[in-house]
């Protein structure tokens, strides 16, 4: 029999260590009982990388692999030292080896007492869930006095506690016997049948059937109609699979849809349930694990381009185009990045287009505002285009003097929102607004990218001119159906239809670079091989750093605080891994220290598409108070400062009529939600306020306030710039918001042709950054609608450039 | 009256540190409550020399100067964290700045038993002979739920756990005065501050 002896103090000196040393030697015809050592095991901490500690390992190992554990503990102060509750803190965290362990208990000590009550404390500590040990009862060993117990050659003196410990030991090892019996788990046996269960979805519920024979999962179907595509279908697909595979609920969850994971795997053990047998028996079937030895896959390319989402994907799709090769490289399981989280509409002023559709109240405000902007206030590099830009927009207001008129817009003036949208003040005192080059080639060719994109096969819906929260203005092209998943489905068929090569799990580690020439990179792919890319071209587009708290709490300078627990709207994904790539090959960064908030964030999840989204113009927000608190055609800071003013969580008030205008749901969705508690509906806004716990009266006042200025065209308490319906018909809608992080403008430094730049503004041989990696754009604050404009327009000059510089290929 | 408020955890985030803080704000009229953190004090390791450290000296000199203690304990494996028992032992075995100290145990944990077997075993812990702490009897303040227990404002939601906490922390300040009154000036001498375990048995303490 194989044991581990813990010794419960690092102490120098101690009897409890003789103790054990003792029984090594005593009991050594029946048990091998190595001796662990708590001398480097660091103070637990939660917060604390666990991996820091390799001894935290050993003892997990160890402790795993062995029949028994014999812990012998000093008392101090009346309970177990500190030192020894540290190493079972560690061992019930995130490691849990002591479960269903056999656990034999000794002690000694100076006193009489033999810490007695330390062992209790130490029954109890071992008894708490996430240890959840098997402490043999009874043979309580107390070893009182303990300096005058041992002789010489450290044996224990006396005949009668020797033979009491052999008493004790001796149960042990039968007692080992019993508890290693009791985990043999239960043939499992099912009620045959099809179960009707259900999965937590990214959306809500879907509903979900598991098929069971006598012994086996059979099948395992889940309705994801209601769910947003592109973001968890892996899991959908590969859940199950291993499920059924292994005959196992001890399957690993899908990285960045791990939520989506569990409710396949909860779902399943709820069938099984359902069937007669115990889930729990199949959480502890292990699955046939294939420990590959590491492979080395060797790939040579011309262009290889980091992260698969919208920028990575364009990238890729046109250095296809030009009949070169290409790889993409994913660190998540499924493709879409970022973009499979986007609302869909993109921002390219088209005014052919958008001179179809009326002007809405409120917009010749917003344009008579910006030809009263003081020019002293617009940076010299901006000013030409800004004294054009006034020229248009006196001729549209002159031509339009006496009728509503059509939706103006302009190049000029998607330029100018860009530079002014991002135009901010850091805490410091740091003024930041977009590089003017950069916007130039953004508002210059986003058109492009959307001619561009319909030539992949993306449709968009020409009949409405849209415009994101926080975009300022309507010049959002909105592709048909799926949102952001739209773009992301047809870039990845292009890709894959044309030989473009995806090679998802499979996260960057360092690029390679030869005398200076970035020439390729090492990579982990799935079941530890190593994947190393020879490349002509390496092409960033791996995202911000939005899912990484730290970085952005060490290089915020914007906002007075950022939360440990702040939510995201973003894909886990997104860690700032192209940031760390770029600058290890001395890439400058710029703007780091400015972060976006998204101010209508599900307070629970940072997801932005739950509930009801509408577009700003029918946005009603009220505080936790009933009352508005702000104009909600305000830019996203704005919001978000309005939002953290009034204690971060508020919500948006919907009628019926609002209601259709929403973006982002289907009816079946809106129920689910309700039911679930996570959205309001009620037939008054009376009832409304008692579910929020508002009063009633004041949220009543607010809405007849707030209808009156929609009738009269003007919001005197908060002058709202734009508005379309009333909330007046029932049922009414509540959705609760509050702010998550969103978007990252800071990043690698690039040039107008995407080439990264170093620290001497020098440009870093065969590398390119496209997308939210770069930074000098968006400055201080991006517009709704302005990233995808940006993705698609940099995710091709980066290609295009890539060619030229590397391939000697022009493209036009 | 001045009272330290030990947070139990060396956590970053900590519903017990939220529990103290409010307790600081909302008792602020009749007790000025300092609040003291473990999270930078070394690993206790029962050294050769009984020589605090100077972060522990630090810690021992705040509690020496207060009228009182009042102790957040989270709930680790139904015991109080390493952390805190750490803490705790290194004032044992070198200052002993809690002899005679009145102490009132709270504690926060988001499972629904709000630290009842932490909180019992601080308890005992607390009265060991080489501690010698006064810990106020008869009140149990258990802040179950605690991730939900607090608005943004970092005020108690529910109001029953309000009260009860300002009656207790009445109780405490009533608990301060009277054991001033029945602990000599001098209070109890000890011969030798330093302890170890082996004085128990050699009859010093």
């Amino acid at each position: 029999m194989k044991l581990i002896g813990i010794v419960g103090t690092n102490a120098k000196q101690s009897y409890n260590r003789e103790l054990l040393t003792y029984m090594q030697r005593h009991f050594k015809a029946q048990a091998e009982l190595e001796i662990l050592e708590l001398t480097d095991v660091p103070l637990f901490n939660e917060t604390a990388d666990q991996a820091k500690y390799p001894i935290i390992q050993t003892f997990n190992d160890k402790i795993a692999a062995a029949d028994g554990v014999v812990i012998a503990t000093p008392e101090h102060n009346h309970s177990v030292p500190s030192a020894l509750k540290s190493i079972i803190e560690w061992l019930s965290f995130n490691l849990h080896p002591f479960d269903g362990k056999p656990i034999m208990l000794v002690g000694a000590s100076y006193s009489v007492q033999g810490s007695s009550r330390a062992q209790l404390h130490l029954r109890q500590i071992l008894d708490a869930p996430g240890v959840n040990a098997s402490v043999m009862p009874g043979s309580e060993f107390l070893l009182g006095r303990a300096q005058t117990t041992f002789d010489d050659h450290g044996d224990l003196k006396s005949a009668g506690t020797v033979a009491f410990l052999d008493s004790c030991f001796a149960k042990f090892m039968k007692f080992v016997t019993l508890v290693q019996a009791m985990a043999v788990p239960d043939a499992v046996s099912y009620q045959p049948g099809t179960y009707d269960v259900t999965a937590v979805g990214h959306n809500g519920n879907l509903p979900m059937s598991v098929t069971l024979s006598k012994n086996r999962i059979e099948d395992i179907q889940i309705d994801t109609s209601t769910e947003t595509k592109g973001i968890a279908e892996v899991a959908f697909q590969r859940i199950p699979k291993a499920i059924i595979d292994g005959q196992t609920l001890a399957v690993d969850a899908i990285s960045g849809a791990s939520m989506t994971s569990h409710g396949v795997i909860d779902g399943v053990a709820e069938a099984i349930k359902a069937a007669g047998a115990n889930p729990d028996d199949l959480k502890k079937r292990q699955a046939k694990t294939n420990a590959a030895p590491q492979n080395i896959t060797d790939i040579t390319t011309d262009v290889v381009v980091v992260g698969a989402g919208g920028a990575g994907l364009t990238a890729a799709a046109k250095v296809l185009q030009s009949g070169r090769n290409v790889l993409v490289v994913e660190k998540f399981p499924a493709v879409g990045g970022n973009t499979v989280r986007a609302g869909g509409p993109m921002n390219a002023a088209d005014p052919d287009w958008q001179h179809q559709f009326d002007a809405i109240p409120g917009e010749k405000h917003t344009l008579t505002e910006i030809t009263q902007i003081d020019e002293a206030t617009i940076a010299p590099e901006y000013l030409a285009d800004f004294r054009a830009l006034k020229t248009q927009i006196k001729a549209y207001l002159k031509e339009n003097t006496d009728q509503r008129g059509y939706l103006f817009d302009s190049t000029l003036l998607h330029r100018i929102q860009t530079y002014l949208g991002g135009k901010r003040t850091d805490l410091q005192g740091h003024e930041i607004y977009g590089q003017y080059d950069l916007v130039k080639v953004l508002t210059d060719h986003a058109l492009e990218s959307v001619k561009w994109l319909e030539k992949i096969g993306v449709e968009f819906d020409k009949t409405q001119v849209t415009m994101p929260v926080g975009a300022i203005w309507r010049r959002g092209h909105k592709p048909m159906g799926d949102q952001g998943f739209a773009y992301i489905k047809a870039l990845q068929k292009f890709v894959t239809a044309h030989g473009g090569r995806i090679l998802t799990e499979t996260p960057v580690q360092s690029l390679t670079t030869t005398d200076g020439q970035v020439d390729g990179l090492i990579a982990k792919g799935p079941n530890d091989t190593k994947v190393i890319v020879h490349a002509k071209a390496v092409i960033l587009a791996s995202g911000g750093f939005a899912a990484n708290t730290k970085m952005l709490q060490q290089y915020n300078t914007y906002w007075t605080a950022i939360d440990d627990d702040i939510k995201t709207t973003n894909s886990p994904a997104m860690t700032g891994d192209g940031i760390r790539l770029g600058t290890s090959v001395g890439a400058d960064l710029v703007g780091m220290g400015f972060s976006q908030m998204m101010p209508v964030s599900d307070p629970e999840t940072g997801e932005l598409f739950s509930g009801l989204q509408v577009p700003p113009q029918n946005f009603v927000m009220v505080n936790q108070a009933g009352k508005r608190f702000v104009n909600e055609y305000g830019s996203r800071d704005e919001l978000t400062q309005a939002a953290i003013d009034n204690g971060s969580l508020f919500y948006l008030i919907a009628d019926d009529e609002i209601k259709k205008t929403a973006y982002n749901t289907t009816q079946a969705k809106l129920d689910a939600q309700v039911a679930a508690g996570t959205l309001y509906r009620a037939d008054t806004l009376v009832d409304l306020a008692k579910q929020l716990q508002l009063d009633p009266a004041v949220l009543t006042k607010t809405i007849a306030d707030y209808n009156s200025y929609v009738d009269a065209g003007e919001d005197p308490e908060f002058h709202k710039n734009a508005f379309d319906l009333k909330v007046a018909v029932a049922p009414f809608y509540a959705t609760p918001r509050k702010p998550a992080t969103h978007h990252t403008m800071g990043g690698l430094k690039i040039d107008t042709h995407a080439h990264v730049l170093n620290a001497d503004g020098q440009v870093i041989n065969g590398l390119y950054a496209a997308g939210e990696v770069a930074g000098g754009i968006h400055a201080g604050n991006r517009l709704g609608g302005n990233s995808l404009a940006d993705i698609f327009t940099f995710g091709r000059i980066a290609a295009t450039q890539a060619l030229k510089d590397e391939l000697t290929v022009t493209v036009d | 009256m001045k009272l330290v408020g030990l947070v139990g955890t060396n956590a970053t985030t900590s519903t017990n540190r939220q529990l103290l803080q409010y307790m600081q704000q909302h008792f602020a009229a009749t007790a000025q409550i300092e609040i003291a953190e473990i999270a930078d004090l070394p690993a206790f390791n029962e050294p050769e020399s009984h020589v605090a450290p100077d972060s522990i000296q630090a810690l021992s000199d705040q509690i020496k100067a207060a009228d009182g203690v009042i102790v957040a304990t989270p709930e680790y494996d139904h015991s109080i964290p390493a952390a805190l028992k750490s803490a705790i032992e290194w004032l044992s075995y070198t200052t002993r700045p809690l002899i005679n100290k009145p102490v009132m145990i709270v504690g926060a944990s988001n499972g629904a038993l709000g630290t009842s077997r932490a909180q019992a075993h601080l308890r005992q812990i607390l009265e060991a002979p080489e501690l010698k702490a006064l810990v106020m009897p008869n009140v149990e303040y258990l802040l179950g739920h605690s991730l939900q227990a607090f608005d943004d404002q970092g005020n108690l939601t529910d109001t029953d756990k309000a009260t009860e906490l300002a009656n207790d922390m009445t109780a405490f300040l009533d608990f301060v005065t009277l054991t001033k009154k029945i602990t000599p000036e001098n209070k109890f001498m000890e011969k030798n501050q330093q302890f170890s375990w082996r004085q128990i048995t050699d009859g010093r303490d």
